[in-house]
């Protein structure tokens, strides 16, 4: 009997010390993986799930949802849905306007790449609107932008405007042409917009050059040097190679910010005037959550849209990534 | 060093550098400058005028005395608070032991978990949205700060479990296999080799977290609906609309809504950046 027992313990201990290697990784793993699919990986595919349904959010007494299916039919609409075609063509501004950011974070890097006493607290400065949050950037810029007592404006009035004070003293403004009112303006809103995205996200790219300016090959630019590269010449066939994975996250995440862009419309124009602002991102919250009731299921097929522009992105970050796997350990 | 250092040039060059380049931070931060100018304005400079010339008398602590006492200012600023604290420890402790898990073991599918959990990071926020609001409708966790901590929290435990596990492999794995051959429990090495080890990391990630999860804007409206839990960012557009055209007040909200992430970057600079670029380039 306490033979068996002792066998019974040793096995189990051996059961447990042998597969110890197997058993231990996903303890580890479990809570993060467990948490992560709840809250992420599961909602992907019941959003994608939830674009052949029409549903409004919600449900009937007995718990059962009120969802019904319809195909393909949200797709089709949104084929028609021309609010659809200029949040998509905005999408495609962001993307084009926003890559701007970093040649001029590598601008700003180059020209604030040196030793010179205070510079660390100045790159730090410039650094500064990365770390705001888009809501106050956003807020910032919309007060920039108002003709009558912003920045545009008063720039506006110095140039073109008279001031004449009428005989109660009080001072009015006449103009030979009335500033621009850049947020209200379709044609122009949507540039004003991506101006201000690009402010933080070049602080951004910036910051991703001057740690990679950091660890440029001294030897190499000296050979470089000696062989008589200057200026252009030394950035492009010197410098610029070496920099490569900082500039290859510069683009990344500049991607993924145009994409990402909502808070700046949210609190600039909410889409407006007309819709002319409108990006996916934007528009599927519109759409989701209105005033005139919720439509989840048309709402998840302009996510899910979203979603698959996003894919080709993630699958070549993820295919690059698994490049660099497995040139390591 | 590219470009070449600007001490080895002439005289002439170095001053001129010494002088342009406050000129373009002054530029720079012209935004930030002016809101910070209108913020310290009394409400009479708003109403005649003038916005931009020299205020007519520094108005500082009464603008945001009256931010504080007009508005729920205070309140969302507290919700900020416990919304974003809580969601480091939890993402930032997750991905300590997920990281971990998937640096040090080999197993099959660590490579396949670990690009799920880079994947997942980088997905447009509305492929979420509508299926999380529905759960914390369900749930009871719609409207409440736990609602919004464990979204977030959800969330970033993909952004820290990409940082930590790369963190940990580039960690030398001769401690981890010594310490296995002398016979440490799994849990001890990581609990006594490994976390230590990690805590330039911990940090890297902390900053980060907090400034991502403090900025947040889109969750805070998807999740929430009254005043009582809004963190401060969706507080800060409420506030627009009840202060409307009294700038030094909106320009004082504004300020104090930047003000924490830029604390911490201050304060923690180097693990910042080191956790951006880390994050980002490993």
């Amino acid at each position: 009997m306490a033979v068996t027992d002792n066998a019974k313990i040793v096995t189990q201990a051996s059961w447990l010390s042998r597969n110890k290697l197997t058993i231990a990784p996903w303890l580890f793993l479990l809570p993060a993986l467990v948490y992560f699919a709840i809250y992420v990986v599961i909602p992907i595919f019941e959003s994608i799930w939830l674009s052949f349904y029409e549903w409004n959010g919600l449900y009937l007494a007995d718990g059962t949802s009120t969802a019904s299916w319809v195909g393909f039919q949200n797709y089709i609409k949104l084929w028609d849905d021309p609010k659809f075609w200029m949040s998509l063509k905005n999408n495609v501004l962001w993307l084009l306007l926003f890559m701007l950011a970093v040649p001029a974070g590598l601008f700003i890097a180059l020209f604030l790449n040196q030793k010179t006493p205070g510079m660390r607290l100045y790159k730090s400065l410039f650094f500064f609107p990365f770390v705001i949050s888009q809501v106050v950037v956003g807020l910032i810029f919309g007060w920039f932008y108002n003709p009558d007592f912003g920045v545009v404006g008063s720039i506006w009035k110095a140039l073109y405007c008279e001031e004449t004070v009428n005989l109660l003293g009080n001072v009015t403004f006449r103009c030979s042409q009335t500033p621009p009112d850049i947020l209200s303006s379709a044609e122009f809103a949507t540039y004003g917009i991506i101006a201000a995205g690009l402010w933080p996200q070049i602080a951004y790219c910036m910051i991703l050059y001057l740690t990679g300016l950091n660890n440029v090959a001294a030897d190499q630019i000296e050979a470089g040097r000696l062989d008589g590269a200057k200026g252009w010449k030394m950035l492009w066939y010197i410098v610029l190679p070496q920099l490569r994975p900082a500039t290859f996250i510069a683009v990344v995440v500049t991607v993924i910010g145009a994409l990402r862009s909502f808070d700046m419309i949210a609190i600039m124009t909410q889409g407006g005037p007309y819709g002319s602002t409108n990006v996916l991102a934007y528009y599927m919250y519109e759409t989701a959550i209105s005033e005139y009731g919720e439509r989840y299921g048309y709402g998840s097929a302009i996510a899910t849209v979203l979603f698959i522009i996003m894919l080709f992105y993630i699958s070549y970050f993820l295919w690059r990534m698994y490049q660099d796997e497995k040139g390591g350990r | 060093m590219f470009p070449r250092p600007i001490d080895r040039s002439g005289f002439a060059t170095q001053l001129g550098y010494q002088i342009i380049v406050p000129i373009a931070l002054l530029i720079w931060l012209l935004p930030l400058i002016a809101i910070f100018m209108t913020s310290i304005r009394p409400a009479a400079d708003i109403n005649s005028g003038n916005v931009f010339g020299i205020p007519s008398r520094i108005a500082l602590i009464e603008n945001y005395i009256a931010v504080f006492t007009q508005s729920e200012a205070l309140r969302y600023l507290t919700n900020s608070f416990l919304i974003t604290i809580p969601t480091v420890i939890i993402s930032v402790g997750l991905a300590c032991l997920g990281g971990y898990a998937l640096a040090i073991y080999r197993f099959k599918v660590a490579l396949p978990l670990f690009f799920l959990f880079v994947a997942g990071n980088f997905v447009p926020y509305q492929i979420l949205m509508v299926p999380v609001r529905d759960m914390s409708v369900q749930s009871g966790l719609y409207d409440t700060i736990q609602g919004q901590v464990l979204f977030h929290g959800a969330f970033q435990t993909g952004f820290c479990t990409l940082f930590m596990r790369n963190f940990i492999k580039a960690l030398p794995f001769d401690l981890i296999e010594s310490a296995r051959i002398e016979g440490v429990k799994e849990w001890k090495i990581f609990w006594y080799v490994v976390l230590p080890l990690v805590r330039p990391a911990i940090a890297a990630l902390s900053v980060l977290i907090f400034t991502f999860v403090w900025n947040d804007f889109f969750w805070a409206n998807v999740l929430t609906q009254g005043e009582s839990v809004k963190p401060i960012t969706a507080g800060v557009r409420a506030l627009n609309g009840q202060f409307v055209n009294n700038w030094h007040l909106v320009s004082a909200a504004s300020l104090m809504a930047a003000m924490p992430p830029v604390a911490m970057f201050f304060l923690m600079q180097k693990h910042f950046i080191a956790g951006l670029t880390l994050g980002a380039v490993k």
